[in-house]
């Protein structure tokens, strides 16, 4: 069953000044499990999917489902609840709290959804550990470098144990060992806890490592490709 | 949580902060004193006043402050003075008799109100024998002795020891006039006062009215200030013939500062916060432009928007509180060396507010209440000008502001 189904989702911006179609008519499904990419050049719409899908924009047509709850048309309040307890964000540039930890920046989370004490803090001691931070728990993001503060960034994703992650562009301001090492992390949690993936990207990188790639153009799906994960040695032969 | 969010916060820029904060200690401080040095002035002229001469409640005939006309005396004195005596709420009482007149020295003459005291219960009711700068006050062994305010002996050219003349109407409406010899100087507060005004003892006045034990002026002092009415309205429903009246009704010019002075603090108070209130609205609006991307990332992963408001409501609480707090301490400590020593206003004309009866040397009193009035106020003001940035941070779209 998918998790997350879109249904002829548009998008138009400024519809009574100079319209501009940022989504037409997209209708895609995605499984639980699924490393995905959604690739396209700037301005194909990859982001106002995944805003969609996120339930940041509200689509001008269509709707959105996940799980079988439609969250558009959804009241603001609802949502928020929604995003809280359903979906985790990754952003391109990175968004940690600065002036918490990088343990208080993936508790935070859980402090929201107002999980137990203990739960929260071996959920955040885990998380980091399996992203190699076990030595930075106490590390403020000004102390991080950048693949890690986005490893943070992950593990805060992740511990709010979301039905699936929306990463945009989450490896564009890496260098390609930070980048590898990210989509490493990522990949396992993929493997080892089934967790969902949807990328919104334009790096090769990614689009190599991921099981399904669709390409968008001006707003639209140009292609839906499913693949078979390509084993290391090939993705580094074709850096 | 959103405490600890709230306090770090505030912290991303020390400097910023930490020069809102001063402005607030600033703000607050000088506020404070400023209120403080008003209460002084306020308080000292009131208790000048009321314990130097008008008291809590003062007994007329019911026409005398208007004509002062010499038989306008207190019919019944003697019952009055049994009932004064009763009553628990009075704490001591003093009868006056009083006269208009001409006084004279060998150089010129001058009008003054001549105030002819019981020695004994003026001592005991008024703080005026407080005020004696030179001789000896009523009730030495001297026939006829007056005290006389420096400034007249001045103006009269005399000095203790000298004699003047005082010419006044009896109560058979002819002139008579009495030699007096000074016996002491006084200065108050008031130059006027100290001009106008002449004390004599109120037996040697009323010899020379004619008229036995007539007393124009009945002034008592209660257990309390707050007592003046009820006693001054049980006076006048038990006795015919008199007023009694409260030193609010009695003194327009105390009236006028206890209720001027409390509009004035406010007026201070509420130039200071507005100004305050600017501060805040501009540091909370650099605070909310600048991490525009983190509370869109806030918002995005599922922070409710009331937490939100409440986070930034909090910062604005915090820093101003945490401002408030040593302004506070530091007017606080100012005023516990600036009590006790007072402020000299001679160097900045304090001698010129003498004669408007103000003391030059100025002890600055705050009371609880205004701390507190301050610190509800301070909230409020952060509060109030944390709406607006508040509010634009919850007009985000995160969608928006995370790419940005």
């Amino acid at each position: 069953m998918a998790i997350i189904t879109t249904q002829n989702l548009s998008k138009i911006y400024n519809p009574d000044t100079i319209p501009v179609h940022a989504l037409r008519d997209v209708s895609l499904e995605f499984e639980e499990g699924e490393f995905t990419t959604v690739r396209g050049p700037s301005g194909s719409g990859k982001t106002t999917l995944l805003n969609m899908i996120g339930g940041l924009d509200i689509p001008s047509e269509g709707h959105v489902e996940i799980d079988g709850t439609r969250i558009t048309g959804m009241k603001d309040r609802e949502l928020i609840n929604f995003r809280l307890n359903n979906i985790g964000f990754v952003f391109q540039a990175y968004n940690l709290i600065p002036v918490f930890t990088a343990y208080e920046n993936v508790s935070f989370i859980m402090l929201l959804q107002k999980r137990e004490k203990a739960e929260m803090k071996e959920r955040a001691k885990e998380l980091l550990s399996a992203m190699g931070l076990s030595e930075k728990f106490d590390s403020r993001p000004k102390q991080l470098s950048g693949g890690e503060q986005q490893r943070v960034a992950v593990a805060r994703a992740l511990a709010s144990r979301p039905k699936f992650i929306l990463a945009d562009e989450p490896t564009a301001n890496l260098d390609t060992d930070s980048a590898m090492n990210l989509l490493d992390m990522m990949e396992k949690m993929n493997k080892d806890e089934n967790v969902t993936f949807i990328f919104s990207t334009h790096d090769q990188r990614v689009i190599d490592r991921a099981r399904r790639v669709i390409t968008m153009v001006d707003g639209a799906i140009h292609k839906d490709e499913r693949k078979s994960p390509p084993s290391k040695g090939e993705s580094e032969l074709s850096e | 949580m959103l405490l600890s969010i709230s306090w770090r916060n505030i912290w991303r820029h020390p400097a910023r902060s930490g020069v809102l904060m001063m402005a607030i200690i600033a703000g607050l401080w000088a506020g404070i004193l400023v209120t403080a040095l008003t209460n002084g002035w306020i308080h000292q002229r009131f208790v000048n006043l009321i314990q130097e001469e008008i008291t809590h409640v003062q007994i007329h005939h019911p026409e005398f402050l208007t004509e002062r006309e010499p038989w306008m005396y207190i019919e019944s004195s003697d019952e009055i003075f049994s009932t004064l005596s009763r009553d628990q709420r009075v704490l001591s009482w003093s009868a006056r008799t009083l006269s208009d007149a001409m006084i004279q020295s060998p150089l010129t003459s001058s009008g003054v109100q001549v105030r002819g005291v019981q020695t004994d219960k003026e001592r005991a009711t008024t703080t005026f024998h407080e005020n004696l700068t030179g001789g000896d006050y009523l009730d030495i062994d001297l026939r006829n002795p007056v005290l006389l305010g420096e400034r007249l002996a001045e103006k009269l050219n005399v000095e203790i020891g000298n004699r003047i003349v005082l010419t006044f109407q009896d109560l058979n409406n002819e002139i008579t006039s009495g030699s007096f010899t000074i016996s002491g100087l006084f200065r108050t507060a008031s130059n006027p006062y100290d001009e106008r005004n002449v004390f004599v003892r109120t037996e040697d006045l009323q010899a020379l009215l004619g008229g036995g034990e007539v007393y124009h002026e009945i002034a008592m002092m209660l257990q309390d200030e707050e007592l003046s009415n009820a006693v001054a309205m049980d006076l006048n429903s038990e006795f015919e013939h008199i007023a009694a009246e409260t030193w609010y009704e009695l003194s327009p010019e105390l009236r006028y500062i206890t209720d001027a002075g409390g509009s004035l603090i406010v007026y201070i108070m509420a130039v200071i916060l507005l100004a305050l209130a600017f501060g805040i609205l501009n540091t909370m609006l650099m605070a909310i432009f600048e991490r525009m991307r983190e509370l869109g990332m806030l918002l995005a992963i599922g922070m409710s928007k009331l937490r939100v408001f409440v986070m930034i409501m909090l910062e604005s609480v915090i820093l101003t509180f945490t401002g408030a707090a040593g302004g506070l301490l530091l007017a606080w400590l100012t005023l516990g060396y600036l009590g006790e020593k007072g402020i000299d206003m001679t160097a900045m004309g304090g001698d010129s507010m003498a004669e408007f009866g103000y003391d030059a040397v100025v002890y600055p009193i705050a009371y609880t209440n205004d701390y507190i009035m301050t610190i509800i106020l301070v909230v409020i003001t952060a509060l109030l000008a944390a709406i607006y940035p508040a509010i634009k941070a919850l007009r985000l779209n995160p969608g928006e502001v995370v790419r940005e």
